[in-house]
């Protein structure tokens, strides 16, 4: 056979196994699971909230029959810190810094969801160039949550060292959240109407520098851990959990699209610059461990074109909605104008104008789908809000996930639903 | 069962005479909000719910284009059944479910709120219902099970009883706390032995 040859078949294969129907994936479910017979001897097993492949506080009992998982029973709440009640009593402006405490791995989408929620309840416009700059930190959080999961999910896996090349490169993302910021991790970038500051000098140079250099790392990854045979034998038809199972489950994003569903909210429902850059989709469809990993993959090259896009495109003008009634006032203006300086009072020691209403407006944030609901009074603080965190519902949709696996394989599907405590308790 | 789809409703011609009467009928039932506008899917969607409800429907709403319903406690599930069943609605999956005090509302302060989202068409829809204090609510876990967490939040934070919840217990506070910390008189600082926490510093 030609080379030519080879590779047609090898692309022919890899689009017969690429593509299952439904019927086949739940076959394959059913024959992955349950396939050791039972002894009826149960052996009750607690795993965490200290277990290391929890990510966090995490408490699972599982009931093990052999090596068999029969039942689960998790738990949560371990890190719940009444964020909810929190926002009750607080400004719109002073929610944002709580909505980093959440999902603290990609921090700056959870304040992108928050302020989204809260544009939409005030009707506030965001312009072009806020709009941009907070695509590109979205996207930007979302590389390095995505490094970051690959790093511990390999790590649950066995491998120690992938950890810390994970964590180098997770580095370099962060370091750019730091130019931008000042913060690594619990960033409160995002304001309402817009972002707190301006792309620094030299942000170009360097963001340009890292999102070339960050697809090179991913076909490193991919070189390493792709076609391991450890890690294929540990992941694939592990953990199979078809597009009805996710769909009665809540659960979204990476782990919605490994299943065949090519939904996405930034194609779906687009909110920021997501309808004016070219994207594509990350869809698998075998709904397993491997398949979630290699969506994470391309959703990584995905978000290094969005930000080029977004670099090369990017608009002048304001980055903070000039909305005196909402948003805050710039910084450098407040001590030289005095109608700023009165905005800053305002928004400051009241708070911003909020019509009487109710909103539920979701997000696609690294891990899934994070919906904000606000009910709003009329005051200058909200009456109700409510965080959907997709962490909640993957951590609730555990017992579905493992339940008829193997213990060893328990460590691998929980990591594949990406789940962070931070985001799931609240 | 008579339904347009969306290019009829687009082109404005070929409806059927009932039809446009009721997309009529419901536009002008619904409060509007602000001016903004529904898509056709859910437009038709609210008609279908109209038609099997009727005034069952207390009260809908259109506020920044999204559509809420209030109904009674005692249709809870049936409505939400059909929202999930209904050919129309096709409302998939649940979003969130939460619960919320109104303290202003004397005679039935508190509510359940259920955001669904359909993935065949796209569109979300609220589902509101009010209940008294003690009032129970039938659970939902067996139309939509991802609903059991937030029910299951819903009680341990607001004292509201999901009748046939498979396993009501505390979810994220510890299993000795007293009192319903969400709702709007249960202070921020916390409670100690009935009484408002003040020294903010020990043990909680």
């Amino acid at each position: 056979m030609s080379e030519q040859q080879v590779q047609d078949r090898l692309q022919e294969q890899s689009t017969l196994e690429r593509r299952p129907t439904s019927e086949e994936l739940k076959e394959r479910k059913a024959r992955t699971r349950r396939r050791v017979p039972r002894t009826g001897e149960i052996l009750t097993l607690s795993m965490g909230p200290q277990h290391p492949s929890t990510h966090g506080v995490y408490r699972a009992e599982l009931d093990l029959d052999g090596e068999l998982v029969v039942a689960v029973r998790p738990e949560i709440g371990n890190l719940h810190r009444g964020v909810e009640k929190l926002c009750e009593h607080r400004t719109y402006h002073q929610i944002i810094p709580l909505t980093d405490r959440l999902d603290y791995i990609s921090s700056f989408a959870m304040n992108h969801a928050f302020c989204e929620a809260a544009e939409k309840l005030m009707g506030v416009e965001v312009p072009p160039r806020g709009r941009y700059i907070r695509t590109i930190a979205h996207e930007l959080s979302r590389i390095a949550n995505h490094i970051m999961w690959l790093g511990v999910h390999v790590m649950d896996l066995g491998t120690q060292t992938f950890f810390c090349i994970c964590f180098r490169d997770r580095e370099y993302v962060l370091d750019l959240f730091e130019m931008l910021c000042g913060a690594r991790l619990t960033h409160s970038y995002s304001r309402i109407g817009g972002v707190a500051k301006d792309l620094p000098d030299g942000f170009d140079y360097h963001c340009r520098k890292v999102i070339d250099f960050i697809p090179k790392r991913v076909a490193e990854y991919e070189r390493i851990i792709k076609h391991n045979r450890i890690y294929y034998k540990r992941t694939k038809n592990v953990g199979i959990f078809t597009a009805e199972d996710c769909y009665a489950w809540r659960v979204t994003g990476p782990t919605l699209r490994a299943a065949g569903v090519p939904r996405d909210l930034r194609k779906d429902e687009p909110y920021a610059a997501y309808d004016e850059v070219e994207f594509e989709v990350a869809v698998e469809y075998n709904a397993d461990v491997y398949d979630r990993f290699l969506v994470r993959m391309k959703e990584i090259r995905e978000s290094c074109k969005i930000i080029r896009q977004c670099l090369d495109n990017l608009p002048d003008g304001p980055f903070l909605a000039p909305d005196a009634g909402h948003a805050l006032p710039l910084k450098k203006n407040v001590l030289r104008d005095p109608a700023a300086m009165i905005q800053d009072f305002y928004q400051v020691f009241h708070g911003p104008q909020v019509p009487k209403g109710e909103v539920y407006r979701a997000i696609e944030v690294p891990k899934g789908e994070m919906g904000v609901y606000i009910r709003s009074e009329g005051g200058p603080k909200p009456a109700r809000v409510r965080f959907s965190t997709p962490s909640f519902y993957h951590g609730q949709a555990v017992p579905a996930l493992v339940e008829g696996e193997m213990l060893a394989d328990v460590v691998a599907i929980f990591a594949s639903v990406d789940i962070v405590l931070g985001d799931c308790d609240r | 069962m008579p339904s347009f789809s969306p290019d009829e409703q687009a082109a404005g011609g070929g409806l059927a005479r009932d039809q446009a009467h009721w997309l009529a009928s419901v536009r002008k039932e619904l409060i509007w909000m602000d001016n903004s506008e529904l898509p056709v899917s859910l437009m038709r969607a609210a008609v279908r719910l109209r038609r099997r409800f009727g005034g069952r429907l207390l009260e809908g709403r259109v506020f920044r284009g999204e559509l809420s319903y209030v109904v009674a406690p005692a249709d809870w599930l049936r409505v939400l059944a059909f929202c999930r069943d209904a050919r129309e609605l096709a409302f998939d999956q649940l979003d969130c479910l939460l619960g919320d005090h109104v303290p202003e509302r004397t005679e039935a302060p508190f509510q359940v709120v259920v955001h669904l989202t359909s993935h065949t068409y796209g569109h979300r829809l609220r589902v509101k219902t009010f209940l008294a204090e003690g009032q129970p609510l039938p659970s939902v876990t067996g139309l939509w099970p991802s609903a059991g967490f937030d029910e299951r939040e819903a009680w341990e934070m607001y004292g509201i009883v999901f009748e046939g919840h498979p396993d009501l217990r505390r979810l994220l506070l510890p299993d000795d706390f007293e009192g319903f910390p969400m709702r709007k008189d249960f202070p921020l600082q916390g409670i100690i032995g009935g009484r408002v926490r003040t020294r903010l510093t020990g043990k909680i």
